[in-house]
């Protein structure tokens, strides 16, 4: 690698550092902004001093700045406190909970590229006929559909109607066929419309022209030289689009009653367990934040001019 | 000579929104082996048109009304038949406008010239591929091969890349190369040196060729005729002395005069 690549990598890694830091502080703060804890979890008849041993136990008596610091501490060591409903580590809590997400985020994805892109690419090859506009209205539609509303269509469709597949909870594969359509639909659009956006315009450079005129082939036309040109803002929405998937599908985990990371994150914000919010607040901002370095990673290996 | 290229009374017409637009008027046109014939006009004159409808890129709207062209005696596009497909790049090599970015920025030189090279001549070996890859470049006046050959485009100067892209059309060993507007991005002294290399190509080679330019002067340097187009029709056409001597169509006259004087 060269020394330019290398400071490119550095500045963008601290600059990533900085949002990150940007991120923990508003996790911090909105966990603080939410009001007392302490009467949540005692109940209304709880004696002010046992709310102020409580406060003392959680570390809420201690001045403002000593409790942020305390809090950077633990998240730079892994530690993301203890949750106050389940008792429990809110790290191994997140990680308990992360294989589910992983699995119907996977699921979810890869079913999304499978379609999105075919799809886009073929909107884009035939432009201005009936495949581009069936394309077209299919990714609109897609990306105008709540999720929430179409979990439970398909779950009294295939499930209660015709019996085909479990309405909801996790174990086998059949179990995730649900979700994971359901998750893979607003994504699919999303891709599917980009792919065909950025496509068209790739398809529509000179040096295409001129692979044709060299006798290449339609095929790798379109796919060595138009989609190779056109993938890097469609991988940059894959990656960023599977971050908001891993912290974000809250409705669709609900929905299907799926064990992941979504349903963690509705129980902790329903009984006000700011530790676990701010838990997963802040493994939420860590993976944007990786992500967005594999954005960047991916954008220098595909395209030599920014290496 | 043999015939090489031969277009006759070739018409093309683009169908628009409301009306049929004229693009290209009963053109005639012949280039022989080792021969340079120069296509001149102004923009919209209809030369790049006719350049393109040699290899068959032309837009969806756009059909051949009449006439037709023919490449060594096979008639190749005519009103509803285009066999085009199966003389680009073999038969036929095209170098365009703008090398930075008529060559893919994602390749390296060497992956454009594999490329060519596996599509057109059918079981070629990886060291045919390496060895007359660093042959069409020498044979460009590319002194540093290695290096070229393992840049992607934006590592090199426009001439350079003007090189390649002219390579990436001949290595494959075309009887006739298609050159529009392909010195038009460069500053005068690289153009002047890509001129000459296109002469000594052709006198090597026994290519012919059709060079399509805007630019009557340099057209004159280097070409042995010269068709003067305008609204899709050639008015003027003969040796390059004759026609930059004794213009006989005004329009050519007023190209000339366009021409700034020294004194």
């Amino acid at each position: 690698m060269k020394a330019t690549t290398l400071r490119r990598i550095g500045a963008r890694v601290a600059t990533l550092l900085a949002s990150l830091l940007i991120a923990l502080t508003m996790a911090f703060a909105l966990g603080r902004l939410s009001g007392d804890p302490t009467a949540t979890i005692l109940g209304p008849m709880a004696l002010p001093e046992q709310r102020e041993a409580l406060r003392h136990q959680l570390g809420l008596d201690q001045p403002l700045l000593v409790q942020y610091f305390d809090y950077l501490k633990g998240v730079f060591t892994g530690d993301l406190g203890d949750s106050l409903q389940f008792y429990q580590s809110n790290t191994t809590m997140i990680l308990d909970r992360l294989p589910f997400t992983l699995q119907l985020v996977a699921a979810g994805m890869s079913l999304a590229i499978l379609i999105g892109i075919p799809l886009g690419v073929l909107a884009a090859t035939r432009e201005g006929t009936w495949w581009d506009r069936g394309a077209s209205t299919l990714a609109l539609l897609g990306q105008s559909v709540p999720v929430f509303w179409l979990g439970m269509m398909l779950v009294v469709l295939f499930a209660v109607k015709l019996g085909w597949l479990p309405a909801g909870q996790s174990g086998s594969l059949k179990h995730l066929i649900l979700p994971a359509v359901t998750m893979a639909l607003y994504p699919m659009a999303h891709i599917a419309r980009l792919t065909r956006a950025s496509m068209s315009d790739a398809l529509r450079e000179p040096f295409i022209d001129s692979a044709r005129a060299r006798g290449i082939s339609t095929t790798r036309v379109v796919w060595r030289h138009g989609f190779k040109n056109a993938m890097m803002p469609i991988l940059t929405i894959i990656v960023l689009q599977t971050g908001v998937l891993m912290s974000g599908a809250v409705a669709i985990e609900y929905v299907y009653s799926w064990p992941g990371l979504g349903q963690l994150a509705l129980q902790s914000i329903q009984f006000r367990d700011f530790p676990l919010v701010q838990a997963i607040v802040v493994f939420a901002a860590v993976i944007f934040v990786l992500l967005n370095l594999v954005v960047d990673l991916l954008h220098s290996v595909v395209d030599p001019r920014v290496r | 000579m043999t015939e090489l290229l031969t277009i006759s009374g070739l018409s093309i017409s683009a169908r628009l929104a409301d009306c049929d637009l004229r693009l290209l008027d009963d053109v005639d046109l012949a280039v022989r082996r080792g021969q340079i014939v120069g296509v001149v006009g102004e923009s919209g004159s209809g030369k790049t048109t006719l350049a393109r409808s040699v290899v068959g890129l032309l837009e969806k709207n756009v059909r051949v009304d009449g006439g037709s062209i023919s490449l060594a005696g096979e008639q190749v596009v005519a009103p509803g038949v285009d066999l085009t497909a199966g003389v680009r790049g073999g038969q036929v090599g095209m170098v365009f406008q703008d090398a930075s970015r008529s060559l893919n920025p994602l390749m390296k030189v060497r992956a454009h010239l594999a490329e060519v090279l596996h599509r057109h001549v059918p079981g070629i070996d990886k060291d045919e591929v390496r060895r007359r890859s660093v042959e069409v470049l020498e044979q460009m006046r590319i002194t540093d091969t290695a290096r070229v050959l393992d840049s992607y485009p934006h590592q090199l100067s426009g001439g350079l890349r003007q090189r390649v892209a002219i390579g990436l059309a001949v290595v494959t060993r075309p009887s006739l190369v298609i050159a529009d507007e392909c010195t038009t991005a460069l500053d005068v002294t690289t153009q002047t040196k890509v001129v000459e290399l296109f002469r000594t190509l052709v006198d090597e080679l026994g290519i012919g060729l059709l060079f399509v330019t805007h630019d009557l002067m340099l057209a004159s340097d280097l070409c042995d005729e010269i068709a003067v187009m305008s609204s899709g029709r050639v008015v003027e056409q003969g040796t390059a002395l004759h026609v930059l001597e004794s213009p006989e169509q005004d329009y050519t006259r007023r190209l000339l005069a366009a021409i700034p004087a020294w004194n």
